[in-house]
């Protein structure tokens, strides 16, 4: 007691900080006593902690391990992931919160932004272009080569992977991929002919001349378009959807301009005068002049077609990938339609401010108050990239994550279990049960672990589900790692078997189950807690190449080894390299972390080896 | 000695028989109905009567019929008369199949044992003599990363460093396509292919392997035997060449002994990832072809190559190591 508060007076003394209090609480740093003091008489479980805390390695690889323990335990809960996700339009994205982050030059000055999938486009009030995002298309493709010497640049188009520019002497630039001939401008056909509008979608762009007519280039066996339509020199407006055409005539009808007779052309009757019509991935919209919005095409489960209801009339409309924004004469902007990327929920910024015009494309949007100012709302970009299904890879990681480590646990629960109660067996019973057990774990530990774990999971895993696989692959390496764990589960057992107070509590009558639970199993724990914890890490290693090779998991769900699955090849450890950094690093650094907190447990347990 | 190798020969047999009996009743479990492929090619010019008449002679054939006991008698018959069926995906016999990536698995890993005992004795030694200083230390961290990551996240960044980056190394395939030259040059073309994967299994070997040189000079190092040497004023190289790793020699060999069986099997993962002829990358093939037969043999194959190892180590320890009673 009397050294208790000498030493407690001494603390006061001193006036540690709280900061250098949390950093020996955390790490450790043994306090220093003078010559009269000694420490207190300690459990051997408080040595063993207190110990554990000393030691510098551990206790990091334990604060880093729990850091990420506690995010992928709690991360799938705020942003759960939708398994059945996949966007062409978002595949293999960079990472990087730029998307919408709009030049400063352009700010304040904008003439018109057009949106592609991972870029924007924006010109501004004096003809100049400007490019953002994630603009480059493939090795030599970058949308950031803009065609020098366009002049005052009037109107712009963003397609999937191109881009056109008219400027204000009709003259018309297309820049971009051209692979399907998109970027490739009749120039003979439309030389005498004044341009007022051009339009890109996928993989194709549409030139619409002042006197009604639309020139197709590009893809035209992906996108459904008649060259033969029976509308040139009608057409006032073109739209793409992400596979057909929709075109708006002088007199205010909506027209189909493909071939195909499918839910497009099932055009709604008795729309009246047709002012604006807009267009989703999937979707067409019309508006007319008395602020009514008619949506017909392949309606999703993504509430295309739910327009709220709005007091004032609506005058503009626009179509992202799934959603639709529009503006009333108000200056209010309302939107509908998917919201995964938050794109279909106005933040509050904007329903305070007044907008003139809003422009909307698969899944940004930009608001431009009546002052000039650029809002911005929908899918700033992924911080970790996105993967080849257009998957966000931050989500994958944390769910996966979840699923690495869940794997691990249940695992090693499964083979601890086994390992103790056999080894427990084999080792208090002795004689032929013990022969028997013996040989039995000899033979699972001469197995061949990872082709044997491989081959189970190919025949039985054959006809599984995915689901199902996940608790095939817990059982497998479960049912696969006990033997270690029990060898030494027995020789402990043997070796306390045979201690005085055993033998002592066996005079005495006390009952075998008794003397296994209270006696022997308390003297045993600590070697079941450092096996359990080092082959925790080898589980969550076993599964991850697994699942590396095809043979665990199995996409849709994520797990930390099978987001590498896809990531064997050049082009992908070259150009996509953020499909298997991120993944990898985290891998590595939860089975480094959790390797030595086993080695520091192991070292705070048991002192003498460490001096090896 | 003989009658304890005799003993664990025939339980070697005996645990090789249950294996194999597992796996067959695994391998049935798989649905499939090999008559019926069997008949598939030919079924559009057979009549309804012949297919079934011809389908009941090709199950009977197949012993499709008997009682699966009978089926795994007469395989295991065939497997100890060295047939293992035929190749499914090869049309061959499973036996000539195997002898090329065998052969290839064999020749990448000679390189790999080689270079590794090349590297990790020294340095096992040196960590052990210079216990607790600096470099210790650092090459202890080196080691629990080491053995920590994974080998194909190791492989996935020495392929980014050394094959994409600097373009030092082929990402892929055992030779260059069409490539004609003389025999030399032949081998010096594999064996550029071969560099960067035989770079990678040994920096991901280095680990384990200097761990366990490391330990065991320290408890040779810790002998009585030592401390005299040194009071005889011998030198201290003597002391740690002649004395020490003499006796740090024997564990050590034991394990080389138990890890040269492991030639045979390759690695899965970086075979698979550089795509090359050997073991493990077949055997991943066969099981996503389906090609069981061959799938079959080569685990057999690895159980076989596991119990021999344990065999040898648990023999070489008692050469080695006399007070080192196993017959017990």
């Amino acid at each position: 007691m009397d050294t208790k508060q000498i030493s407690n007076k001494k603390k006061d003394k001193k006036k540690k900080s709280f900061c250098h209090l949390m950093f020996i609480n955390l790490f450790g740093g043994k306090e220093k006593m003078t010559m009269l003091e000694e420490e207190d008489i300690q459990s051997p479980w408080q040595s063993v902690l207190s110990s554990f805390k000393s030691d510098k390695v551990a206790m990091t690889a334990l604060t880093v391990f729990l850091v990420i323990f506690v995010i992928v335990l709690i991360g799938p809960l705020v942003v759960p992931i939708d398994l059945s996700f996949s966007e062409t339009t978002q595949q293999n994205v960079a990472p990087g919160l730029d998307l919408m982050k709009i030049p400063q030059d352009l700010d304040g000055k904008v003439e018109q932004i057009a949106i592609g999938p991972t870029f924007s486009i924006g010109v501004s009030t004096d003809g100049k272009v400007y490019i953002w995002g994630k603009t480059k298309i493939n090795k030599n493709v970058d949308l950031k080569d803009i065609p020098a010497n366009m002049g005052k640049v009037v109107k712009i188009a963003a397609g999937f992977d191109h881009a056109l520019a008219l400027n204000d002497e009709g003259k018309l630039f297309a820049w971009g991929n051209n692979r399907q001939k998109q970027t490739s401008i009749p120039v003979e056909l439309i030389r005498d002919k004044k341009i007022v509008d051009i339009a890109a979608g996928y993989q194709n762009s549409c030139i619409l001349t002042e006197d009604g007519y639309l020139y197709y280039l590009g893809n035209s066996t992906n996108n459904d378009f008649n060259e033969f339509h029976p509308y040139q020199g009608q057409l006032k407006k073109v739209i793409t959807t992400s596979d057909t055409l929709i075109g708006l005539t002088f007199d205010g009808q909506v027209v189909h301009l493909g071939t195909q007779i499918n839910s497009y052309t099932n055009i709604p009757k008795n729309m009246g005068n047709v002012v604006d019509i807009a267009a989703t991935a999937s979707t067409v919209a019309s508006l007319n002049d008395e602020g009514k919005v008619f949506i017909w095409g392949n309606i999703t489960s993504r509430d295309e077609n739910k327009i709220p209801e709005v007091k004032d009339k609506i005058i503009s409309i626009q179509g992202g990938s799934y959603h639709y924004t529009a503006v009333t004469e108000n200056g209010e902007v309302i939107s509908w339609g998917s919201n995964c990327y938050k794109q279909s929920t106005i933040p509050k910024k904007i329903s305070e401010a007044k907008i003139s015009k809003v422009y909307t494309g698969f899944y940004q949007n930009y608001a431009v108050t009546t002052k000039g100012k650029v809002l911005t709302w929908g899918l700033k970009g992924y911080p970790f990239g996105s993967d080849e299904l257009g998957r966000d890879i931050f989500t994958r990681l944390l769910n996966g994550g979840r699923m690495s480590i869940t794997i691990g646990a249940v695992a090693v629960i499964i083979s601890t279990i086994i390992g103790v109660i056999i080894g427990g067996i084999s080792g208090f019973f002795g004689g032929k049960v013990d022969m028997v057990l013996q040989r039995i774990s000899e033979m699972v530990a001469s197995l061949p672990f990872l082709p044997f774990a491989m081959i189970l999971s190919a025949l039985i895993g054959n006809a599984m589900s995915s689901r199902e696989r996940v608790v095939l692959i817990m059982i497998i390496l479960g049912l696969l790692s006990w033997p270690g764990l029990q060898r030494l589960v027995r020789a402990q057992v043997l070796s306390v078997r045979e201690q005085e107070y055993v033998i002592a509590a066996k005079s005495l009558g006390v009952k075998r189950k008794n003397i296994i639970f209270k006696h022997i199993l308390p003297n045993v724990i600590s070697v079941i807690i450092v096996s359990a914890t080092l082959s925790f890490a080898s589980s969550m290693l076993t599964e991850a190449t697994l699942s590396y090779l095809g043979f665990g998991v199995q996409a849709p769900l994520p797990t930390w080894g099978n987001m590498l699955y896809g990531a064997n090849n050049s082009i992908v450890i070259q150009n996509y390299w953020w499909r298997w950094v991120f993944a990898s690093i985290v891998l590595s650094i939860s089975v480094v972390s959790i390797n030595s907190i086993g080695d520091g447990l192991r070292d705070a347990i048991d002192p003498k080896s460490q001096e090896r | 000695m003989v009658k304890y190798i005799c003993k664990r020969i025939l339980y070697m047999i005996f645990v090789f028989l249950v294996m194999s009996l597992v796996l067959f009743f695994l391998y049935n479990l798989i649905p499939g109905d090999p008559a019926r492929a069997q008949l598939e090619p030919i079924k559009d010019t057979l009549t309804p009567e012949e297919y079934q008449f011809r389908y009941a002679q090709a199950r009977k054939q197949l012993g499709l019929d008997d009682p699966p006991i009978i089926r795994y008698g007469k395989w295991m018959k065939g497997i100890l008369k060295g047939d293992f069926g035929m190749s499914s995906v090869y049309k061959q016999p499973v036996k000539d199949v195997v002898t090329v990536p065998l052969k290839n698995t064999v020749f990448i890993n000679i390189f790999v044992i080689a270079l590794v005992l090349l590297i990790t004795i020294p340095l096992g030694i040196r960590t052990a003599v210079k216990k607790h200083s600096g470099f210790d230390k650092t090459i202890q961290v080196l080691t629990v990363v080491g053995y920590s990551v994974p080998i194909f996240i190791t492989g996935l960044l020495f392929i980014f460093i050394f094959a994409v980056k600097l373009q030092w190394f082929p990402v892929s395939g055992m030779t260059t396509p069409n490539f004609k030259g003389t025999e030399f040059e032949r081998f010096l073309d594999i064996m550029y292919h071969l560099s960067l994967p035989i770079i990678i299994l040994v920096v991901t070997s280095l680990a384990g392997v200097t761990r366990y040189v490391r330990a065991a000079m320290i408890d040779a190092l810790s002998m009585d035997y030592i401390k005299t040497a040194r009071a005889k004023g011998l030198k201290e190289k003597v002391v740690i060449y002649s004395h020490a790793w003499k006796n740090a020699l024997l564990p050590v060999i034991t394990l080389i002994i138990a890890w040269i069986m492991s030639v045979f099997s390759g690695s899965l993962v970086i075979e698979r990832m550089f795509n090359l002829h050997g073991m493990g990358n077949f055997y991943i093939n066969a099981l996503n072809n389906q090609d069981y037969n061959v799938a079959l043999a080569i685990q057999l194959f690895y159980i076989i190559i596991a119990l021999l190892s344990n065999l040898v180590t648990d023999i070489s320890y008692g050469f080695v190591d006399p007070r080192v009673r196993i017959d017990q």
